[in-house]
């Protein structure tokens, strides 16, 4: 009874939060409006990468397939059958969403099926493979239109349906991992002969992995095409499944959390660049500078110091308040220099600092955000309680 | 007593190599058996294709009665074959108990729909498998470490963890391979007190690969000796002890 009260509240909380956000989308502009959808979308993308790769260990790179197959998938049946079905649009939208989700699976069983025999980078290349030959295969449709694209009617803007699927993703993965039957998937991860030693058929809990991640991909498609009313090949090429990748990587391979945070990071960061003034040249060598001594600081301390925790986030913002120092004190001396003094356009840089919060990130914490771990008022208590001493085995 | 598993003449090529050839031997059930032999003699081959990791060239492994060679490896799990790993092979970023909790994998009944909507049927079996991982962690002393990483215990506390993880799985037939690697003379001691209580505790049949001489002496009460995939003596310990050809494989022929 109280199982049934709590999940009752929580699946009630779960709609409240996207009803919410579909509010508050409501009063933004078409702009602000499509970053929220496709911040859901890429979400939903990640959580479910991290399924196949984090969580499984099969290093997946073709993710933006699954994404178009869905999306195709959306598009193909509006196009036949929206018209005669006569359906009201949020009935409508459920039932392209599982259509997308089954066909995007279906692919994911065919990519799932190689996978038995490859893995490391040889997957990843299959996979990556597989990702391009879907694109130009749909490229070459006249039938679904080919380079140009197909089109999408109706247009639905269901802000609340995207972030619901986000949420539903998130949930099914955290609930695999907390059950005993969701550890097959880590064990295979982490030794496969061992856990087919133990009973776990290898075969069959990757395909289900890959099943289950592109199903999730599939639906998102079904709503980005939906939301944009145009698909085409070109919005699912190689970058889109190295974003995703990227994202699932810097959370920390493995957590769920890390890839819905890094997942929302990394798409804001580049966007919000796009409003960054211009400024001399010499500023940005100073800014650089700032960074590397950032980076060799914090790099000192994770390696030299194992105090107390409170100690070494005074040590860790010591330095971050020295590198800040120095960019903006540095900054305008060496502006002065004539050649450093030329300005630079703030808003082609928003892929450069992308590309250097990627590399920072990666120096400084190669694990990902998150690491193994997930976000729980339990790990929180004890990250601070945590009294930075390396725990030794008795 | 019926007998548990019978290898009959199997062998097992690898291109040239003949890695395993010809060895019968038959376990019965309660046994406690040694398999010994110098390096690269084959022995863990052996456990290989009784496990499922390889299948055998020619020859047959029957267990309780039924043919099982070149089945599957999760599929000889099921049947009540549990092993460890001469190169420890530990779920390495999980707990401790996790690891033990994988080994129930084959008792769940839980279905992937039912533990993604994480009913209470499902929470009640997780809760039930750990417990039940839980009692072998004290089983084999490593209960306080439940929660700890497994891949930060030490050497021998990885090799209890691996029993721990086979028990798991509730084998009628335990293999060890090299259970005592790495371990000082009291953990070895130890090992051996604990090799028996488990054998008796879960009415087990045990098959363990050693090196250390004294260790599988004292444990086993037959012994089987290969070299270069061959059988070369089997006995009660006594006897392979003072056996000219066992003598001979580990320190070379009198010149």
């Amino acid at each position: 009874m109280k199982f049934w009260l709590g999940r009752t509240g929580s699946i009630l909380l779960a709609f409240a939060l996207c009803a919410g956000i579909q509010l508050l989308a409501d009063q933004q502009s078409d702009f602000v409006q499509r970053l929220i959808v496709l911040a859901g979308l890429y979400v939903t993308l990640a959580v479910s990468l991290n399924l196949i790769n984090g969580i499984t260990g099969q290093f997946s790179m073709g993710h933006a397939a699954f994404y178009q197959i869905g999306a195709y998938t959306a598009g193909f049946i509006a196009m036949k059958f929206y018209a005669g079905a006569k359906l009201p649009p949020e009935l409508w939208m459920i039932l392209s969403l599982l259509t997308g989700a089954a066909v995007a699976s279906l692919a994911g069983l065919v990519v799932g099926l190689p996978s038995l025999r490859l893995k490391g980078d040889y997957l990843a290349i299959v996979t990556l493979g597989f990702g391009e030959i879907i694109r130009i295969i749909v490229q070459n449709q006249p039938a679904i239109g080919g380079a140009y694209g197909l089109s999408v009617a109706p247009r639905f803007e269901m802000i609340w349906l995207v972030w619901l699927l986000a949420i539903l993703c998130i949930a099914v993965c955290r609930n695999l991992l907390k059950t005993a039957h969701g550890l097959q998937f880590l064990a295979v991860r982490e030794d496969e002969v061992a856990s087919s030693a133990m009973g776990v058929n290898v075969t069959r809990t990757k395909v289900t992995a890959f099943l289950l991640g592109s199903a999730f991909a599939g639906a998102a498609g079904a709503l980005l095409a939906h939301f944009e009313g145009f698909v085409s090949p070109k919005m699912f090429t190689m970058d889109v499944s190295f974003i995703i990748v990227t994202m699932v990587v810097l959370g920390g391979t493995g957590s769920i959390t890390g890839a819905t945070l890094a997942a929302i990071g990394l798409f804001f960061l580049p966007e919000k660049m796009r409003d960054l003034p211009n400024f001399p040249l010499g500023n940005l060598v100073a800014t650089g500078i700032g960074i590397i001594i950032m980076v060799v600081g914090f790099r000192h301390i994770a390696a030299s110091f194992h105090g107390k925790i409170v100690e070494r986030v005074m040590r860790y913002l010591a330095i971050l308040t020295l590198a800040v120092v120095v960019a903006l004190v540095l900054g305008p001396i060496v502006s002065k220099v004539p050649t450093l003094g030329v300005p630079v356009e703030g808003a082609k840089l928003r892929m450069v600092v992308f590309a250097v919060t990627l590399i920072v990130l990666m120096l400084l914490r190669p694990q990902g955000i998150f690491a193994h771990h997930e976000f729980s008022w339990d790990w929180l208590r004890k990250v601070l309680r945590l009294d930075g001493a390396k725990k030794v085995p008795a | 007593m019926s007998v548990c598993l019978k290898l009959s003449e199997a062998t097992i090529k690898f291109g040239g190599l003949v890695a395993v050839n010809k060895v019968s031997f038959e376990l019965k059930q309660g046994d406690l058996f040694g398999l010994i032999g110098p390096n690269g003699a084959g022995k863990t081959t052996c456990f290989n294709i009784i496990t499922g990791v390889y299948k055998p060239t020619s020859g047959e492994i029957e267990f309780n009665g039924k043919q099982i060679g070149g089945t599957p490896s999760n599929k000889i799990a099921s049947l009540g074959i549990a092993r460890t790993f001469q190169n420890i092979r530990l779920f390495k970023s999980l707990s401790v108990l996790e690891n033990v909790v994988v080994g129930g994998f084959l008792r769940h009944k839980t279905g992937l729909f039912g533990a993604m909507a994480y009913l209470p049927a499902q929470i009640r079996e997780t809760e039930k498998l750990r417990a039940e991982a839980m009692e072998l962690l004290e089983i084999v002393d490593l209960a306080d470490m439940a929660s700890a990483r497994s891949a930060d215990l030490s050497y021998g506390m990885q090799r209890r963890l691996e029993i721990a993880r086979a028990l798991a799985t509730q084998p009628k037939l335990l293999l060890l391979d090299e259970p005592a690697a790495g371990m000082n003379p009291q953990e070895k001691e130890e090992l051996n007190v604990m090799v028996r209580r488990i054998r008796d505790q879960f009415q087990l049949t045990v098959l363990l690969i050693e090196h250390d001489m004294r260790f599988v002496m004292s444990l086993c009460e037959r012994i089987l000796v290969l070299d270069a995939g061959t059988e070369i003596a089997s006995g009660p310990p006594d006897a392979i002890r003072n056996d000219p050809k066992v003598i001979a494989a580990y320190l070379g022929q009198p010149a």
